[in-house]
């Protein structure tokens, strides 16, 4: 699996926890839609930390940037150009 | 007997239950494509604004400057942005000049000052002290100011100058915060466009509505299409409230507390604390009574300002959503007063969760959860009221807080516990996995809100006492 189709699959798993089962894009807004809740955001943030490596505690943590699939790619592609 | 009449009989349960699983008292006329393409049309804006006009003239004292208001930004879209920082400054001058006891504008004018140089400050020095932690200095500053305020001498100028504008200071604050926390945004809006959220026209507490510059960005219509989406859900959600609200004040109202006899929640609570005896049924009565009245209540002016910024072209989320269909005490709140929560999980939750015990597992969850529920709903009660604080001071008025404090812990000890559930519970069947969790979360913010008052200042051992009355186990 490429490492943007494991985003998705998280993120489908997040959104079938609140019982949505909608289909989604890469640019549908999830959190500030309303459609994932603040808590998701955090096991969002902990899957990001565990698996690819971002690091909130110095890049600030906005909800805007985890928001769609395209924006949690280019978070992780800003994080990991920091890191390098 | 006709095939006809036998399918008549053999739909009805089935048929009828899906039927009323998708009524809808006001139908989703924003999915109509003429009503859509109607509503884009000059006519047609007109026509929104004047219905909406007509419920303003219902449910708003100031509905001659804000039907005006909206009018401006719907002729104007291109300058919506614009159009709302003035339209906000105007009322920001109605509100201080106008509608107060005395003229406060020239405090507005410096803290609006104030505000632009910590955001130019927190924007130029990103890795000082204050550019990494700028609402954590923000609110530290204002708690030392208020500390230091209520220590002046009675009767000083300077007292009653720093208490003047301390108030008006604490009715951005949380504005303020709003603009801090953008900066760190990848889109991060000049301060001129940051203002037009510092209590925009459409009506505001000390609770920024809807959140700040950073989601207006986000739900701004980009389109005519969906600028007449907005603004049909806006009219939509007008008229529910002037449902809700009819409701309240010719239904509920009357039935509960005339035709019933029901006395008022106050009353009997005021009845617990002077050890006058009353049936512990009545207690119940009246703390359910004063749940659902409340419910309504912020239903109603909630939905009339979203419906107004969703006039102004912007798809914010309801205030208040269904709450009493919440399955845990997490969903519950999140439901119940939505820009609430979110000021303080962007304010508090988010950054202790992203700093603090990142090696702790399930503790950061409940670190940051009690830093939002517990910490930051205190912290913003508490400094909510500083007439309160002005008169007792700020120990005594700290002593004072001590059952809305209790409250606070009891519901962050229950939102941790209802996420930590959350993800073990399974789909069960309807009496179990809903009915049950439903009336559970209910019950539970029904009977922890007699600790959740925070205009009442009541001691806590008060509020216990009630609660034995409601299990009669008071005298």
């Amino acid at each position: 699996m490429d490492r943007k189709a494991e985003i998705r699959e998280f993120l489908r798993i997040l959104l079938a926890r609140r019982r949505d089962e909608k289909a989604f894009s890469d640019e549908t807004s999830l959190f500030l839609s309303g459609r994932l809740q603040s808590v998701d955001a955090v096991v969002l943030a902990v899957f990001l930390e565990e698996n690819f490596g971002v690091d909130f505690a110095a890049m600030g943590f906005d909800q805007e940037r985890v928001d769609t699939v395209n924006a949690i790619w280019s978070l992780v592609e800003e994080s990991s150009s920091l890191e390098h | 007997m006709t095939d006809a009449a036998d399918d008549g009989r053999a739909m009805p349960v089935s048929g009828l239950l899906s039927f009323l699983r998708g009524f809808r008292l006001i139908p989703r006329i924003e999915t109509y494509p003429r009503v859509l393409a109607f509503a884009q049309t000059i006519i047609g804006k007109v026509t929104l604004l004047g219905a909406f006009g007509i419920g303003l003239w219902y449910t708003n004292p100031h509905w001659q400057t804000l039907i005006f208001l909206l009018a401006v930004i719907t002729a104007l879209p291109q300058y919506r942005r614009i159009v709302l920082t003035i339209g906000t400054l105007l009322w920001a001058c109605g509100i201080w000049w106008r509608w107060v006891d005395y003229p406060r504008l020239v405090q507005v004018a410096i803290l609006f000052i104030l505000a632009a140089l910590l955001f130019w400050f927190a924007t130029l020095f990103r890795n000082s002290w204050f550019g990494r932690r700028p609402v954590a200095s923000l609110l530290t500053g204002f708690a030392l100011a208020v500390l230091l305020a209520s220590d002046l001498p009675r009767g000083e100028p300077l007292r009653t100058v720093s208490w003047d504008f301390l108030t008006v200071a604490g009715a951005y604050l949380w504005c303020m915060a709003y603009s801090l926390l953008d900066i760190k945004s990848k889109r991060c809006d000049p301060f001129s466009l940051q203002l037009g959220t510092y209590r925009p026209f459409w009506g505001s507490t000390h609770t920024p509505f809807v959140k700040g510059a950073a989601y207006l960005r986000r739900i701004e219509a980009q389109s005519a299409e969906q600028l007449a989406v907005a603004q049909l859900k806006g009219l939509k959600l007008l008229l529910w409230a002037m449902i809700l609200d009819l409701f309240l004040r010719k239904a509920f109202l009357p039935v509960v507390h005339g035709y019933m006899g029901i006395p008022l929640y106050e009353d009997v609570f005021e009845q617990s604390a002077l050890r006058i005896g009353f049936p512990w049924y009545l207690g119940w009565a009246s703390l359910i009574a004063d749940f659902l009245e409340k419910l309504l209540g912020l239903s109603v002016w909630g939905h009339g300002i979203v419906a107004s910024c969703r006039m102004a072209g912007f798809l914010a989320l309801r205030n208040t959503y269904r709450p009493l269909a919440s399955r845990s005490i997490a969903e519950f709140w999140n439901r119940y007063y939505y820009y609430f929560k979110e000021l303080m999980v962007d304010c508090f939750f988010y950054p202790t969760f992203m700093r603090y015990f990142k090696q702790r597992g399930r503790w950061r969850l409940f670190a940051a959860t009690f830093a939002a529920a517990s910490f930051g709903n205190v912290f913003y009660h508490f400094f909510s009221d500083l007439n309160y604080i002005e008169e007792l001071g700020f120990w005594r008025a700290l002593v004072g807080f001590q059952s809305y404090i209790f409250y606070t812990i009891i519901l962050a000890l229950g939102i941790s516990i209802s996420q930590a559930r959350e993800r073990k519970i399974k789909d069960s069947s309807w009496f179990r996995g809903r009915l049950i969790p439903v009336l559970s979360v209910s019950s539970f913010y029904c009977v922890l809100s007699i600790f959740g008052h925070p205009e009442k200042r009541y001691p806590i051992r008060e509020g216990f006492r009630f609660l034995a009355h409601l299990f009669n186990l008071a005298s």
